[in-house]
């Protein structure tokens, strides 16, 4: 999607592209097309283009807000007990390797309720307590 | 880029007592990157100053905004919206966003809530040095592009002065001597006989000596 739109006012006068000071507009004549042509990560949005235009097309407003682009989409891991959003699977993965071990997909709660179990049950001959707090 | 620190709360509250309506307003471009004016900033100081305590009576009503740049009169005009029945605007921009949103939007107060500080270069993550004065009569090219009238703190031309200890500025023991920056800098640069010439006084005239400095380029539009 661009950021960057003109509306059908636009003759292709070119003014724009000459006015640009970051060189972020170009045009190309090809056969009887003339193509209008903008790059983002050259633009300044410095409005000039905007500025200059003799027939109002250029529709600075989608520089200025615009939406939200998807840039990746990853797996979620969630906590093993309450379902609650931990991390991402990947950063799971990450983590992992560093600490060279496996970690369990725990919420603060009950990775804590977790390790008071494991206490209880280490330091109570085995008997499980009968209630985990969640 | 231009860095700014934001004013303390009270002086904040201060110059809005008198008001209703509040707009906070970020700026999209340095003070953004600085981590002081942003449109995330602003929300963080509407939401400080919403709190009952800085006020005798009811605190004002905060809306928030942000635009791209303050600093440009046209670009304000057309597309900053202010809200209906703002009385006052607090403005997250340097200076310059300032005034120039105080000129779009006149007889409307816009109340500053950033000091702006310097231009400055980030050198590492989260840390901002100041690097340029705008001093106009740029000597860069013969300090092996480190700045004496910014980064010695006594803006000496002919340095080093008799003071640095270590490489370290006498003024400040935090601050690294310019003048020995620029003589291991030229020494790399095997420039060393540039320290050799004695540097006229600079012309301090475009430094703003004579008022506010104004630029124009011919050929836009």
């Amino acid at each position: 999607m661009s950021y960057f739109r003109v509306n059908e006012k636009c003759n292709g006068c070119l003014a724009c592209v000459q006015n640009c000071p970051a060189d972020a507009l170009d045009s190309t004549d090809v056969g009887d097309q003339r193509t209008l042509r903008h790059n983002m990560a050259r633009c300044a949005r410095c409005g000039n283009c905007w500025r200059v235009c003799p027939e109002d097309a250029i529709e600075f407003q989608h520089l200025l807000e615009n939406k939200w682009d998807e840039i990746a989409s990853l797996t979620l891991a969630h906590c093993s007990v309450c379902g609650e959003i931990l991390y991402t699977t990947r950063f799971g993965e990450t983590v992992s390797v560093k600490l060279d071990r496996t970690i369990k997909p725990l919420c603060p709660r009950h990775r804590e309720s977790v390790a008071s179990l494991a206490r209880a049950h280490f330091f109570s001959g085995g008997k499980r307590p009968k209630e985990v707090q969640r | 880029m231009i860095v700014g620190d934001l004013k303390p709360l009270d002086e904040i509250v201060s110059t809005i007592l008198d008001y209703k309506r509040v707009l906070v307003l970020g700026c999209g471009s340095c003070v953004t990157v600085c981590l002081s004016g942003g449109e995330r900033e602003a929300r963080q100081l509407a939401r400080e100053l919403s709190h009952p305590r800085h006020y005798k009576d009811h605190p004002p009503e905060f809306t928030v905004g942000s635009i791209l740049r303050q600093c440009e009169h046209d670009l304000v005009i057309a597309y900053q919206e202010i809200p209906p029945e703002t009385d006052a605007v607090l403005s997250l921009a340097c200076g310059a966003g300032v005034q120039t949103m105080a000129d779009a939007f006149e007889p409307l107060p816009i109340f500053p809530t950033l000091n702006t500080t310097f231009l400055g270069a980030s050198l590492k993550p989260g840390i901002w040095s100041e690097m340029c004065n705008g001093c106009g009569d740029c000597r860069l090219s013969c300090t092996g592009g480190i700045c004496p009238v910014t980064r010695c703190a006594k803006s000496l031309f002919n340095g080093p002065c008799g003071g640095p200890q270590n490489g370290q500025c006498e003024v400040d023991p935090e601050i690294p001597c310019a003048w020995a920056l620029i003589f291991y800098r030229l020494k790399k640069q095997n420039h060393l006989h540039l320290l050799e010439e004695v540097k006229t006084p600079p012309d301090w005239r475009p430094a703003g000596g004579r008022g506010p400095r104004t630029r124009m380029r011919t050929g836009i539009g």
